[in-house]
């Protein structure tokens, strides 16, 4: 006590004798590079601690002794900069916002790292580097953005559920989709929309608005994702969204419009053509005399609006962000579209006199409304709204002359839907609101150490609305005519707490580490009720269903078994000499899914780094800036399988009870190994970096719904396969600064991964990948089988067509099917530039994917030759050397299977930066955007980016395109400022 | 660093005191563990329901009746290609890889489960019979198909693998298990609920096709087991509760249950109650343009239609029943469909999707590549269409066993022991109360062709064929066949995990 007395008074007297030595005087102002004054920014003297903060005009004055030569000036979320005072007494400062510092800063769960201290493979995109136009869930930002990642938005449909692969596809059954975490809480991947007849799903992160997202870090390889234990093997994004900035408060507001079409269309014949083709044939009838293009008829212009607004601002012990956001985005198929509305709330405080203790409160509430039309791909032989609409016949009218109906004319065939028709008589209606809310206190127990508590719910509720006219020829409901009425709910809760341990231990070592402990519940409820018979009295069915007959009625409710994580975890990240690195990460969890032979598991790994350019022999090396070399190995798990299969179940029927399954106690989560080897580099003055990561990641306990042996209750039985599953492949990216003059930067980007995948030790084989269409019932295009990538196409071989009989002639007669390739793209690629010049910038984005299979499932059943003389064909059908016999069965066949290869330019955009307009409008920014501007492909379908639903016997499936919701090229103008 | 451990094993005081046990609770289901409150009723019902993949487009129904000589499922043109699996059946070519021959193999055992699950629950008397029943049921199919039946004496755990019961030890112990269980059975009740005569019939099929799972490819069939079958005919007859009906489709009527006289087990279907798929056998042949509408598919030969008398109401009449249309013209509406087809409300001759009449052809091929192949194939219609649930649940329950069927097995079990004579006056006088002219003469084929006649689509064909000798001949789209496909392989997922099963020869 006594030596604290005695610095305390020399320190004091040391700031006296400094106060009386030779003084003067600085007076500025800090401004934003926008001209916005920055409050509460650090003026400090180079190489003194004290210092003085600007006020909320963003000016300060500070005694300084009249030797100080520089000024340190701070703030958060900018550049430091250091100016000169010799001469001065007056500066004015504009601070330029500080994107490198945001970089260097990298979430990777449970906490940040210096992006130097990392080991493990991630991936960081900030808000900035995100896909231009609008989104609809954040998914979308980074498709082609990160090596090693796929995103295949599934159609075209406003919301479109999304295929995410992270280095392939390493689960046989269970889900392949990567754990997303928004700001700390984990989503389960899950949705309360609960979902129609006509309806392919949509994207269950639709309630995020893109626009809140400040950045997406993809975590790789298992030194990243292990802290997430049993449920990192496919990959963890982690979703930061914006905060506030300390200053005053201020609105940024964004406005843009933009228009739709259908990006390809299918070339069908036109009524002319058919005529011919008729002819041609010999068929007499099929011909009504007319001249229509049903594609036209249902398709549109479509109309996208958006709008977001957000207030941020606070002080460096409070800063808030409140934003709202609205999309009105409509379909190109008429009568669909998706509505959001969205409200972000996010605050962090720091309180006592200390400022140790803090709290951060998140809220997130959106209501998504859909209109969705009858696209569903597990449709039947009469087809979606889609496939009606291509197979309609060209001479045939819509709509009956004189009238306002859309036909139903017994004439064009019993069975022919018309799709006008289609669209008036079938209503889905999906609502789904979602809530948000996270609480986060944290307390600094020292200076070192710091708890944390975060408490989040996710609720959940949708509500689905559907109604079929009775006027539509539908079978089962003509004349009759059918509501559906559906409820879901979710609701998930977490308990996080976590202990952050940062020090300098000695001048060489620096320690990050982390424990805590994490309890996660989710909880689903749905229920149904449906009913039919309904007279047409303008009013819709779903709003008086009691009025069906009782015996068309039908209900249905369940409630999830609970799921429960418990989790144990650990990491520890040492930094020697910033120069060797290694992390150490553990976590143990334990889940009510598994068995109770193995309730919890454990997922460790360990990542070792190298920063040579830190070494004597490269420091100041100008051709050479940064060099690390990663190393990582670890394990990390998937245990995606229904709740409940571990234990006996019996499930209720109508007045009955049965046995649903064996369960199996042994059951428990899949477990990749990875090793990653990766080397990070900057070269040529930091001109040209990049990342080159090898990956090996070898999957065992494969999970998977094994058949039984018989006799047994529900035919399977989850097990953990003896199996393995192995995803190896190369990423690769680099990103240039071509040019960097003060008016004039020039940046090109890319990526590139080679992935390569393959199904060991497999016992048997199963089949998925389901075909549709008339002629195509219960047919499996795709088997998982033993030295086979997964889901490899497995048909007959078509050998062209027989002069003779213009018949389709396969291999061995079509009685033998062969291995015919994999549906998994073997390379993915993603290509960026932007540019700015004076007040100019552009960019552009764009991705492919290569080395795959394609099923074209609307080519082969939907506008076959045999539709001629009823439905119209594919143009491609005709003209051909050898004219095929009208009566060839469009067999599932490698005629159909096509090279899936793309490069798709998936948006570009120019703007240019107007700057103030008097005092109101600051930092106007005007932009024109397009999406889906040109895809250079052989693929000869709607749009290679394309995985229409095709999952069978639970079995995912991939690179099926069955009459999808077509995909649309958008044109927008945006424009953002600030007030 | 002393506060750091201090806070650290607060911390973990904090963490351990706050965690949960992980037991899986279930909402919408109940466990094991937890299910004092099942009753067998519940199970027995469930094992009734897993019955309904017997009737029309079923896997078991499609591999009995798709590979025989009496059903077709052409391809036609662009529709029914369905990766060749009906021209696999009908070829007989199939595989082990087969989707309906090892749905059926997979439904069948399920059905045995289900029913050997009751039993765990300490069911009642009757209970416990009828499941045995629905058993000794699933496990004679399994035999008849495939001749190996998995059998599972534990059901407590799934890695016991069950034995596996061959041939004629399989046969012994179907009987075996009726025998045991026929006192225990309902005497009288409805059809839908298992009896002693649904008891009796199977067993009369066991005894029937003894010879043939002792040897498939040259069955004998011994005098005892013949006497038997003639036993319990007639103790069937003596119950006094079936007479041959004079309207041959009443047995298949909506209202079957109450004017099917001949039924003796039947699968139950009821509006707004529950039921099978019955609906299936109207669509599976209906062409888009009829009433209902249906997939226009599957056909019979023209060589079975032609072993029809004109005056034989089983190959069709108008039949005039409460729940049918109107059918002014009188047309013909079950049976084999033939010929121009009518709108049954309106009269008007249809036409079919190209404008062309909707005329049924009897020649059809197994690929139909004219211009005419909407309209190939004759149709037939056992269960008369519940059009008042039109679209919904039919009220036709399905026919498994049938008094017929037992007079049929009678005068073969009669003819075999020698007894032609008996035989020829079961049959002829089932024949006058069909329509038909009495036969002169009965022999193995004229009984052959007459249960063809009799009980055409009702799933007995390929054993019949068998039992004759004459499933691998050669008819319309099918070549001669070896005998390797008088027993279906055992499907590859099952003999890929149960070490139990051996593949049959041939595949």
């Amino acid at each position: 006590m006594r030596q604290k007395l005695l610095l305390i008074i020399t320190l004091m007297c040391f700031c006296f004798l400094q106060s009386i030595a030779q003084q003067k005087t600085v007076t500025g102002t800090v401004m934003s590079k926008e001209g916005t004054p920055l409050s509460d920014a650090s003026v400090t003297v180079v190489g003194q601690k004290t210092g003085v903060r600007t006020g909320s005009d963003g000016t300060f004055s500070i005694n300084v002794p009249a030797t100080a030569k520089q000024l340190t000036i701070s703030y958060v979320g900018s550049e430091t900069q250091n100016i000169t005072i010799v001469n001065a007494s007056k500066v004015a400062v504009v601070l330029e916002t500080n994107s490198q510092a945001l970089e260097n800063v990298v979430v990777i769960g449970y906490g940040s790292a210096r992006k130097k201290d990392l080991t493990g493979a991630v991936s960081s995109v900030q808000a900035k580097d995100f896909n231009k136009g609008t989104y609809t869930a954040p998914d979308q930002l980074i498709q082609g953005k990160a090596a090693g990642v796929l995103v295949i938005n599934n159609t075209g449909q406003p919301g479109s559920s999304t295929t995410i692969r992270i280095r392939g596809s390493s689960s046989i059954r269970s889900s392949n989709n990567p754990l997303f975490v928004l700001d700390g809480v984990p989503l389960s991947g899950g949705s309360a929309r609960a979902g129609g007849q006509g309806d392919n799903g949509t994207n269950p992160l639709n309630f995020m608005n893109p626009n809140d997202i400040a950045s997406i870090d993809i975590l790789k390889d298992a030194s990243a994702t292990a802290i997430y234990g049993s449920r990192g093997a496919n990959g963890v994004v982690l979703i930061t969204t914006k905060r506030g900035k300390s200053g005053v408060p201020q609105i940024s507001a964004s406005a843009s419009a933009g228009i739709s079409n259908v990006m390809k269309k299918l070339e069908v014949l036109s009524a002319d053509e058919y005529r011919k083709a008729l002819k041609d044939y010999g068929l007499t009838s099929g011909d009504f005399g007319n001249s229509v293009d049903a594609f036209d008829a249902i398709t549109r212009t479509a109309i996208t609006q958006n709008y977001n607004v957000a207030v941020g601002g606070g002080t460096e012990n409070g800063r808030y962000r409140i934003s709202a956001g609205y999309l009105d985005q409509e379909g190109i198929v008429e009568s669909t579209d998706l509505k959001k509305i969205s409200a972000n709330f996010s605050s962090n405080f720091k309180f006592l006199e200390n400022k140790r203790l803090g709290l951060d409160i998140n809220m997130l509430v959106t209501q998504t409304d859909e209109n969705v039309i009858f696209n569903n791909s597990f449709v039947g032989f009469t087809g979606n709204v889609i496939a009606q609409a291509l197979q309609w016949n060209p001479t045939h009218l819509l709509i009956k002359p004189g009238t306002d109906s859309a036909w139903i004319d017994p004439a064009v065939g019993s069975t022919t839907v018309n799709p006008l028709a289609q669209l008036r008589y079938f209503q889905d209606k999906q609502k789904v609101n979602t809530v948000i809310a996270s609480i986060s206190p944290s307390y600094k127990l020292t200076n070192d150490l710091e708890y944390k508590l975060i408490y989040s719910i996710n609720r959940q509720t949708g509500v689905l609305r559907e109604q079929i006219n009775r006027l539509l020829n539908n079978q089962g409901v003509e004349n009759r005519g059918a509501a559906t009425i559906g409820n879901a709910e979710l609701t998930n809760t977490q308990v996080t707490n976590t202990l952050n341990f940062v020090k300098q231990v000695t001048s060489n070592l620096n320690v990050n580490a982390t424990l805590g402990h994490e309890y996660l519940k989710y909880d689903n409820r749905f229920n149904f009720q449906s009913a039919q018979d309904f007279p047409n009295v303008g009013l819709n069915y779903y709003d008086f269903i009691g009025y069906s007959t009782q015996n068309s009625r039908g209900i249905g409710s369940g409630a999830s078994t609970t799921t429960e994580l418990q989790s144990f975890f650990g990491r520890a990240i040492l930094n020697y000499k910033d120069r060797y690195l290694i992390t150490g990460t553990y976590r143990a969890d334990g889940s009510t899914r598994f068995g109770k032979n193995h309730r919890y598991g454990y997922f460790p790994s360990i990542g070792i780094a190298w920063n040579v350019s830190q070494e004597d022999f490269l420091v100041n090396n100008s051709l050479i800036n940064n060099l690390k070399l990663r190393l990582s190995y670890g394990k990390t798990g998937n245990q995606e399988f229904p709740s409940g299969a571990s234990l006996n179940r019996f499930g209720f029927g109508q007045q009955s009870i049965s046995q649903s399954n064996y369960g199996n106690e042994d059951l428990k989560w899949e477990t990749s190994a990875t090793t990653n080897a990766g080397i990070d580099f900057s070269i040529f003055n930091s001109k040209l970096s990049g990342s080159v990561d090898y990956f090996y990641k070898k999957t065992t306990d494969v999970l998977f719904e094994q058949n039984i042996v018989q006799p047994a209750p529900g035919g399977k039985i989850w097990v953990n396969l003896p199996g393995n599953v192995v995803n190896s492949g190369v990423e690769i990216s680099l990103n240039a600064a071509v040019i960097s003059k003060k008016d004039l930067t020039w940046n090109i980007g890319g990526n590139a991964s080679f992935l390569h995948n393959e199904v060991n030790g497999l016992v048997g084989f199963y089949q998925t990948g389901a075909l549709q269409g008339q002629g195509f019932s219960n047919v499996l295009g795709q088997r998982v089988v033993a030295g086979q990538p997964l889901n490899v196409w497995y048909l007959r071989r078509f050998e062209g067509l027989d002069k003779a009989t213009g018949q389709s002639i396969y291999t061995d007669g079509g009685n033998t099917l062969f291995y015919s390739g994999s549906p998994n793209p073997k390379m993915l690629l993603g290509l960026f530039t932007d540019l700015t010049y004076k007040k100019f910038t552009a960019a552009i984005n764009m991705n492919g994917t290569f080395g795959h299979y394609l099923y074209n499932n609307t080519a082969a059943s939907v506008l076959g030759i045999g539709n001629l003389g009823t439905r119209n064909i594919a143009k491609a059908v005709l003209g051909g050397s050898i004219q095929e016999a009208i009566s060839n069965a469009p067999a599932p066949s490698t005629r159909n299977l096509e090279k899936g290869n793309y490069l798709k330019m998936a948006n570009a955009s120019i703007g240019y930066r107007v700057g103030n307009i008097g005092k109101t409008f600051r930092d106007l920014y005007i932009s024109v955007t397009g999406q889906n501007l040109f895809v250079i492909t052989k693929y000869t379908g709607f749009d290679p980016e394309v995985s229409t639903e095709a999952s069978a016997n639970g079995i995912p499936s991939i690179g099926v395109e069955y009459v999808p919701y077509p995909s649309a090229r958008t044109f927008q103008i945006g424009v953002n400022f600030t007030l | 660093m002393k506060h750091i451990k201090i806070w650290l094993s607060l911390f973990l005081t904090i963490v351990l005191f706050s965690c949960t046990k992980l037991d899986e609770r279930f909402r919408s289901e109940l466990e094991q563990n937890n299910s004092a409150s099942i009753t067998p009723a519940q199970l027995l019902t469930s094992a009734y329901n897993t019955l309904y993949d017997y009737t029309i487009q079923g896997n078991l129904w499609n591999a009995s009746e798709i590979s025989s000589d009496e059903a077709i499922a052409p391809t036609r043109g662009p529709d029914w290609d369905d990766n060749g699996l009906w021209r696999a059946l009908h070829t007989q070519a199939w595989n082990a890889d087969h989707d309906y021959l090892s749905g059926a193999f997979n439904s069948l055992l399920g059905s045995e489960f289900a029913a050997s699950n009751v039993l765990q629950f300490n069911p009642s008397v009757q209970q416990a019979a009828e499941a045995r029943f629905i058993r000794a049921l699933s496990m004679y199919e399994v035999l008849d198909g495939w001749d190996q039946v998995p059998y599972r004496e534990d059901l407590s755990n799934y890695k016991i693998t069950p034995t596996t019961l061959k041939g004629v030890e399989a046969a012994d112990f179907v009987v075996s298990e009726l025998n045991a269980i026929m006192s225990d059975l309902p005497a009288a009740g409805p059809a839908y609920t298992a009896n002693q005569n649904a008891a009796r019939a199977l067993l009369m099929k066991v005894y029937l096709n003894k010879g043939v799972y002792a040897n498939r490819a040259a069955p004998t069939f011994a005098a005892a087991d013949m006497a038997q079958v003639v036993t319990l005919a007639d103790q069937i007859t003596a119950t006094n509760k079936y007479s041959v009906n004079v309207k041959f489709f009443d047995n298949f009527a909506p209202t079957n249950d109450v004017t099917g006289t001949e039924n003796i087990f039947t699968l139950y279907n009821q509006n707004g109650d529950k039921g099978g798929n019955v609906a299936a056998s109207t669509f599976a042949v209906s062409h888009y343009n009829m009433n209902p509408g249906g997939w226009n598919g599957f056909s019979t030969l023209s060589e079975f239609y032609d072993k029809f008398e004109a005056t034989d109401q089983r190959r069709g009449v108008y039949y005039a029943y409460p729940e049918g249309l109107a059918n002014p013209g009188k047309r013909q509406n079950v049976g084999f469909l033939i010929g121009q087809q009518y709108n049954l409300t309106t009269d008007a001759a249809l036409q079919d999707r190209k404008g062309a009449p909707l005329a049924f052809t009897p020649t059809v091929a197994l690929r139909e590549t004219g211009n005419n192949l909407e309209v190939t194939g004759i149709r037939v219609i056992k269960y008369p269409y519940d059009y008042p649930h039109k679209d919904a649940q039919q009220n036709n329950d399905y026919v498994i066993f049938r008094y017929a069927d037992v007079l049929l097995m009678k005068a073969e079990a009669l003819l075999r022991n020698g007894d032609a004579a008996g035989g020829l006056v079961v049959v002829n006088t089932l024949r006058a109360v069909r329509g038909a002219t009495p036969l002169l003469a009965l022999d193995p084929t004229a009984l052959y062709d007459e249960r063809g006649r009799e009980l055409y689509w009702e799933g007995w064909r390929r054993q019949d064929q068998i039992r004759f000798g004459t499933f691998l001949g050669v008819w319309n789209g099918k070549p001669a066949t070896d005998a390797s496909r008088l027993l279906f392989p055992i499907p590859s997922n099952q003999l890929s995990v149960n070490p139990n099963l051996t593949q049959n020869p041939g595949y």
